[in-house]
């Protein structure tokens, strides 16, 4: 060894210090003992564990941001966009170490003259976002305008760790229009950005209507940026990033479908209208084409403008939203149930006419009905009355003593048959189930007794119905017997326009109802609206087309009024008032569509629904041609290829 | 070589000086050191370049300069004599460590005074200090029946070898202070007849560390408690570490490739130059690089034990284990430092370590170790 073979050739055989010499054996273990831990220790880091080290470090320089994906619109059966997409402007800035961003800030605030409440914002956002993740870059001045975005871009030199983003934001161009079917969006829970991808949660996501329903579809695919960054978060240049990358460094967003809705916009707004105009408090109105099942418009009222409900809501509008009893954010078409009144005497009618009554037999009213001791008054004295003349003057006494002699069950047999009961399956908003009571039914909670069917028969008692199941009802004694289930999606395209899928309309059942049956509850509902006595032609008529309906009041229970309920100041409103209904079609042989009118306490159906529906249908009757078109027809919106085109469309300014 | 000139023909007895000057150079030692020399450059250019500390290279460059200027004069002058003027030397460090506690540099944000400004240069005392311990260790073992001195005249030298570690360590640059400690106890070690002085002083030591723990900055303490849990505090104390083991790992077998190491390129190891430089190293070169280097390490020392054992006398022997001595524990310490098995101290990795002050020290030091190499030959 070489030191052996050292000492041996020295002059003086290391004598010139023996003591190293006797300790040298020691001295070479100490040493290549310390060497070899040092060498193990390179081999249990490099060698053992060096992949593991080696991906720590891959991940210490290159960093993934979700990119976000363009959402699909929602259009109306022509092509309209009811949700849309806008440019925003968004201004990050990278809060880094300590007073790092200070330089930045103070020339952002000098750059835009901020106002001292956006100062005030800007530096809590920093604050938070440097105690979450000082390396990310902080969202700290929302949705801003083009040109302070552009002086900001300009000045991105001196601006360190800002950065600007032009992100699409939602856009509904209609207001409040269709409000509840199309629904809003809110930020998401920490749960549902893990799941969808999101960069935070500051993300929105589709809370009700549509948006929430339809949200697979809406959202798209996001992309994926991976890029290189210093110990300082600052990105790398681009050169740089390429090498350190390996594979694709952008994975381009995939923008969402859009949706092409069933609804006419056109009839959308004639109904949204008509129901301004009438100044009723609250209401629904649903029309539906009866050979399909499509709903052509789908209005609840009073709602909210999805606008202001996606990430722009104040507390202060939300409590006040809240807290109206009229209850804004409950979908009065779809999931709320209510008494039906007369418009639902069709099912005791029909159950008679099927079990053999003839159309000419009459029972005579004199305005009250004595019932186990108890007197129950019509709503007037209609003398002898055969049916059509019961349904033309909504004769409560006729059908109190037809659903004597039928039976409660019988009617909710054949109620059941026309869907009541049972949600309708469109899968939206939480789709109302209402209620059918049946004897057994009673029995379970008292006892049961025969009013409870004569109450059944009109609507009336522990009948709840939902207004879209009376929609579709009565387009399928429009159609013959042909029970929809309701549909407002016609077809989802790619953001090419490449059409994904097209919907077909779906039978929920052929009702076994003969047509004469039919014919003369037909009969009596052009009484109703086109001769002297019935109970929608005495509050207007309409003579540009022919108008097939039937009116309903139904009665409000009392009930002990809430302490403090009627001192909200709002107009028409009076909670122990009865719901005011329509329910009808245009054309006979050949329906075109069917129309339900409802009005929460809005009284009498004759003098509030009838007038509303009649506004709607002239409306409709106006423009007839164009919906009688067929949807292929559709004006096709310019649509674009991709996420980036999308947003520099929508920066061009519009026409 | 004794006595082979006997058999050598007539003819080349007459040999030049400088022909037999140059069999005598000790050529092993001088091209370990300028491969280490060269390896500390090829990685400073690598860990600086493209960076706002690109200028580093060319100062590193003018140092070594100087550093060759001082090996070159530590081997022409007899040791002897160097060694005669030791105290002389010694004396003039310690005034030096008072006259930097007085008057030094702040080093940024640390409250330690390390550094002094002379001709706009700075320079660490505490490394001179090193090669005039080694020099008054030197004087003091020359004899080695140490019985032969007068009990009081070695008292008072036992005496003034602590007085450095104390100065230094009070600046407080601790890495260095336990630096000079290791490298007296290690050559007392191997030079003293007994080593039972040398066992009582490292039990000594060791029972000192709780008082020594009280006395010690918060900054220092962090440092140690961070290197005994790295994850606590994991962009503190702990970030350098951890940033070190990532990129020696990194590394794996054959290393990213010289420049391309991520860690030290995007500023993950702050202050690489000077106290991570392996680090940076292990991460471009890999396993083999890193075992490479830690070989021609091994093989300095040996070849230095190796003077150290054909040495003429005693003094030119304990000369060289000082040398070895302090080689081996800047190594050992660094080294372990940037694997995470020693906390972070400021030693830097000889010859590698961006910094003059250390360079020029060890580039004297081997100069010293040729000087004795030299001599053996009758110089």
């Amino acid at each position: 060894m070489l030191l052996k073979s050292g000492s041996g050739s020295g002059p003086s055989g290391g004598a010139a210090l023996p003591e190293l010499h006797r300790r040298l054996r020691w001295v070479a273990l100490a040493g290549i003992g310390a060497f070899f831990l040092l060498a193990g220790r390179l081999w249990q880091l490099q060698v053992m564990n060096g992949e593991g080290y080696f991906e720590r470090t891959v991940s210490n320089v290159v960093k993934e941001r979700y990119l976000s994906s363009v959402r699909g619109k929602i259009l109306d059966r022509t092509g309209v966009p009811i949700a849309d997409n806008r440019p925003a402007f968004n201004i990050y800035l990278t809060p880094g170490k300590a007073d790092q961003p200070q330089v930045a800030r103070d020339e952002i605030v000098r750059l835009l003259g901020l106002s001292g409440d956006e100062i005030e914002q800007v530096d809590q956002r920093l604050a938070i976002g440097r105690k979450r993740d000082p390396k990310k870059p902080m969202l700290v001045l929302e949705d801003q305008g083009r040109d302070r975005a552009a002086l900001v871009e300009q000045a991105l030199a001196r601006l360190p760790g800002v950065e600007v983003h032009h992100e699409p934001y939602r856009f509904y161009p209609q207001g409040d229009i269709a409000a509840h079917l199309v629904g809003y969006m809110t930020q998401m829970t920490a749960d549902e950005a893990d799941r969808m991808l999101a960069n935070d949660t500051s993300e929105l996501v589709g809370r009700y209507g549509l948006e929430a329903a339809w949200e697979n579809y809406l959202r798209g695919k996001k992309g994926i940026e991976r890029f290189a960054v210093d110990a300082r978060g600052q990105r790398l240049d681009e050169k740089t990033a390429a090498t350190l990358i390996e594979g694709e460094r952008v994975t381009g967003a995939v923008p969402g479908a859009n949706l092409v809705l069933t609804i006419d916009l056109e009839l959308q707004k004639l109904a949204e209208k008509a129901i301004k105009d009438s100044r009723v408090p609250a209401a629904a109105v649903i029309m539906v084409e009866p050979k399909t099942g499509k709903v052509r418009a789908l209005v609840s009222r009073p709602s909210f403008d999805p606008n202001v409900m996606t990430g722009h809501l104040t507390r202060q509008e939300y409590e006040m939203l809240r807290k109206d009893p009229r209850k804004p954010f409950v979908d009065k078409a779809l999931r709320a149930t209510y008494a039906p009144g007369s418009v639902f005497k069709f099912v005791a009618a029909l159950a008679a006419l099927e079990d053999g009554l003839s159309a000419d037999e009459t029972h005579l009213c004199q305005g009250y009905y004595e019932l186990s001791g108890t007197t129950f008054k019509c709503n007037g004295t209609h003398g002898k009355q055969d049916l059509i003349g019961a349904i033309q003057h909504s004769c409560n006494i006729y059908f109190w003593k037809l659903a004597e002699s039928i039976g409660l069950d019988r009617i909710a047999e054949v109620a059941r048959l026309y869907g009541f009961g049972a949600p309708t399956n469109l899968g939206l908003n939480g789709d109302g189930s209402g209620r059918i009571p049946t004897k057994a039914w009673y029995e379970q909670r008292t006892k049961y007794k025969v009013g409870y069917a004569t109450n059944a028969a009109t609507g009336q008692g522990d009948v709840e119905v939902t207004v879209l199941q009376m929609a579709m009802a009565y387009a399928a004694l429009a159609n013959g017997g042909t029970l929809y289930v309701p549909q407002v999606v016609e077809r989802v395209e790619a953001s090419n326009g490449q059409t994904i899928n097209t919907y077909q309309p779906t039978v929920a059942r052929q009702l076994p109802i003969t047509a004469d049956s039919l014919d003369i509850w037909h009969k009596g509902m052009w009484k109703v609206t086109n001769q002297a006595g019935g109970t929608a032609f005495d509050h207007g008529f309409l003579s540009t087309i022919r108008v097939f309906g039937k009116t309903g009041t139904a009665e409000i229970r009392t009930r002990a009024q809430k302490k403090g309920e009627d001192e909200r100041d709002i107009e028409n409103w009076n909670p122990r008032r009865s719901h005011a209904w329509f329910a009808g079609w245009v054309g006979d042989h050949d329906p075109e569509i069917a129309i339900v009118v409802f009005v929460e306490h809005g009284g009498s159906g004759g003098r509030v629904a009838w007038p509303i529906a009649k506004q709607i249908l002239e409306g409709y009757a106006a423009k007839r041609t164009s919906v009688a078109a067929p949807a292929g027809d559709s004006v096709k919106q310019p649509l674009l290829p991709s996420g980036k085109a999308a947003i520099k469309a929508m920066e061009k300014p519009a026409p | 070589m004794r006595g082979t000139g006997l058999q050598l023909p007539r003819a080349t007895i007459g040999v030049s000086r400088w022909r037999r000057f140059r069999a005598a150079v000790d050529w092993p030692l001088i091209l370990t050191v300028v491969a280490l020399c060269g390896i500390g450059l090829l990685n400073l250019y690598s860990a600086t370049r493209g960076t706002r500390h690109h200028a580093k290279f060319d100062t590193q460059v003018k140092w070594m300069v100087v550093g060759a200027i001082g090996f070159v004069i530590a081997t022409a002058i007899d040791y002897r004599a160097l060694v005669r003027l030791a105290w002389l030397g010694f004396g003039t460090a310690v005034l030096l460590l008072i006259v930097v506690r007085l008057l030094g540099e702040e080093a940024a944000g640390k409250g330690s005074y390390r550094w002094l400004n002379i001709f706009g240069m700075g320079i660490q005392p505490s490394e001179l200090a090193k090669i005039m311990v080694i020099l008054a260790l030197a004087q003091m073992f020359q004899d080695g029946d140490l019985s032969r001195q007068p009990p009081a005249v070695l008292a008072a030298k036992g005496f003034a070898l602590a007085v450095p570690v104390g100065l230094i360590a009070i600046q407080p640059d601790l890495g260095s202070a336990v630096l000079i400690g290791l490298l007296i106890v290690t050559t007392g070690f191997l030079v003293m007849q007994s080593v039972w002085p040398m066992v009582h002083l490292t039990l000594g030591s060791l029972l000192s560390i709780p008082i020594l723990w009280e006395t010690m900055h918060d900054y220092q303490k962090n440092r140690i408690l961070a290197f005994l849990d790295p994850s606590s505090d994991p962009t503190g104390n702990g970030w350098h570490t951890r940033q070190s083991i990532f990129a020696v790992g990194s590394g794996k077998i054959s290393g990213k490739g010289w420049g391309e190491g991520t860690q030290n390129q995007f500023d993950f190891l702050p202050e690489h130059w000077t106290d991570f430089p392996y680090s940076v190293w292990a991460e471009e070169w890999g396993f083999i690089g890193s075992v490479f280097l830690l070989a021609i390490f091994a093989f300095l020392l040996v070849w230095i034990l190796n003077v150290a054992l054909s040495a003429k006398d005693r003094m030119g022997a304990v000369i060289c284990v000082g040398v070895a001595a302090m080689t081996f524990w800047h190594v050992v310490v660094n080294i372990a430092m940037v694997l995470g098995l020693a906390p972070v101290v400021g030693v830097t990795l000889p010859f590698v370590s961006y910094g003059g002050s250390s360079l020029v020290v060890f580039l004297c030091a081997m100069g010293l170790v040729a000087n004795v190499s030299l001599r053996k030959h009758g110089y």
